[in-house]
Formats: C-alpha cells, structure tokens, sequence
C-alpha cells in the first residue's frame, strides 16, 4: 500500500472523468464526469495528506472540504443551466445547444 | 503469506488498512467506468452514485472521516438527488438510448487515454510517490477541524458560505419559468 497506488487511482478516475466530459453528448453526463474529475482531485488532496505523515496538519483535509462545497455550487448552477438548455432547445445534447442566442 | 497472518491477528486494523482503501478503490473505479460508458441515463446516474459512495468510503478508509461524511451528504445526498431530478424533468423519451458526441468520441478518450498513460508514468517514475503508509494512526478529529474552520480559515468559510448562496440562488434564477418568450 503505497501512495503511487492511490495516485494511480486517483488518475483513472480523472481519466474516466475527462473521457466522460469530452465524448459524451447528454449535458447531464458531462456534468457527471466534472464531478469525477474534481473527486480525483478531492482523493489526490487527501492521499497527500494521509502519507505526508504529519496528520495534525489538516491543510489537505481543509482543502477538500471546501473543493467538496465549491463541487456543490458547481452542481448546482451546472444543473440548473441544463434545464434552461432543455427549455430553449428541447434537448440537453451539448451539440444542439450551438447558438448564443437562445 | 505466514507473515501476513501474524500481522492480521497482532493487530487486524493496521494489516487490513491497505485492503480497505483498495478494495472500495476498485469499486469506485469500476462503477465509474460503467458510469461513463452506460448508455441508458437512469442506470449512468445510478451507477456514478454508487462511484461517489465509493469515493467516500475510500476517503474513510484513509482517516478523513470528515470529508467521507461530508463527501456521503453533499454526493450522494444533494448532488445524485439532483442528477436523478434533472433527468426527470428534461426529455424522457431519450432515456433508454444517449448517444455519444456526434464530433466523434474516439477523440476525447483518446486524449484521456493519452493523459492517463502520461500520468501514470510521471507517478511511477516519481521517487517522491513511491511512500509507505504511515504506522502512525492518521486521524483529523472533528474537533480540530471546527477549530480550524473558525479559527485559521475563517475568511474561507464565510467566503464559502456567501459563494453557496449565491450560487443556489443564481440556480434558482437561471430554473425559474421565465413569462414572456
């Protein structure tokens, strides 16, 4: 168990995330995959912490606590921006919403 | 192997401390694997949630215990409630079948498979990685870290709060029914 096992971890979420942001088309799994990707961060965060072997130095903890309440506003407007894109277009295909003026 | 069973039973936790970040480790990568590869919505949504009570197990298992709960609540709690409502009330009919980006999907994970590969040599080439766990039992008591929340990152916190509301009030405003066309 060491911390490169962890990170390698961390990576593929990433990974999974980008992949997940890049190909597909629904808004709603592009979303999804931003929440991957900022989840692999949280981990890379506290991954560092556990090992840095000073535990009473809670700045990685701090930190993904508060990349955790950013996530949630994130959701939040990403979400809501999607039920606008659905109202305006009838879809939530990230190719059709393709005009500036709704 | 004998060495192993030694350990486990001198001191079960800490012979079994490696397995517990790895085994939801593996979960949360194969639930999110599935998740970004399920066509059907409902069952991506579903299985991105059970990738986010993996993350929060994982984030336990290595002495967070804050954030893992607090990781449980906001996830799986707030944010997959609202993925599940959102996929509700936009189209129902594109449920069963969500195509991929008619740009071409091949392109996007090829970038993130270059990434990935990139990564995953810069972490195993890296001496600075490649680090044992600590023996010392790592804990980050709540205590300490309601201290630390109104004490050293107080600014944070208040700027964190404001940022929150803003932001769910902007999400209300951008949701709501607007009169005229």
């Amino acid at each position: 168990m060491t911390l490169q096992i962890v990170l390698a971890v961390s990576a593929v979420l990433f990974c999974f995330g980008l992949a997940a942001a890049f190909s597909r088309a629904n808004a709603i799994m592009v979303l999804v995959g931003i929440e991957f990707m900022l989840g692999a961060a949280n981990l890379n965060f506290l991954a560092f912490w556990r090992f840095s072997g000073d535990p009473a130095a809670l700045t990685g903890v701090m930190f993904a606590i508060f990349s955790i309440a950013v996530a949630a506003a994130e959701a939040a407007v990403g979400l809501a921006i999607v039920i606008l894109v659905h109202r305006r277009f009838r879809s939530v295909e990230v190719d059709d919403a393709n005009q500036l003026r709704g | 192997m004998d060495a192993f069973c030694q350990s486990l039973c001198a001191d079960p936790i800490a012979a079994l401390s490696g397995w517990f970040v790895l085994v939801p480790s593996l979960v949360l990568l194969l639930s999110a694997a599935a998740a970004v590869a399920a066509r059907n919505l409902v069952r991506a949504a579903l299985l991105a949630t059970l990738s986010f009570v993996a993350l929060g197990v994982v984030f336990i298992a290595l002495g967070a215990e804050f954030v893992g709960f607090a990781q449980l609540l906001v996830y799986v709690g707030a944010v997959a409630m609202l993925i599940v409502f959102v996929i509700l009330l936009t189209k129902p009919e594109q449920l069963a079948r969500s195509p991929l980006a008619g740009a071409g999907p091949a392109g996007g994970i090829l970038v993130a498979f270059a990434l990935l590969a990139a990564l995953l040599g810069f972490i195993f080439a890296s001496p600075a990685a490649d680090k044992a766990l600590p023996a010392a039992a790592a804990a980050a008591p709540v205590a300490a870290i309601g201290r630390a929340l109104l004490g050293e990152y107080v600014v944070v916190f208040i700027a964190l709060g404001v940022l929150l509301t803003a932001a769910l009030i902007g999400a209300a405003v951008i949701a709501l029914e607007d009169e005229e066309p």
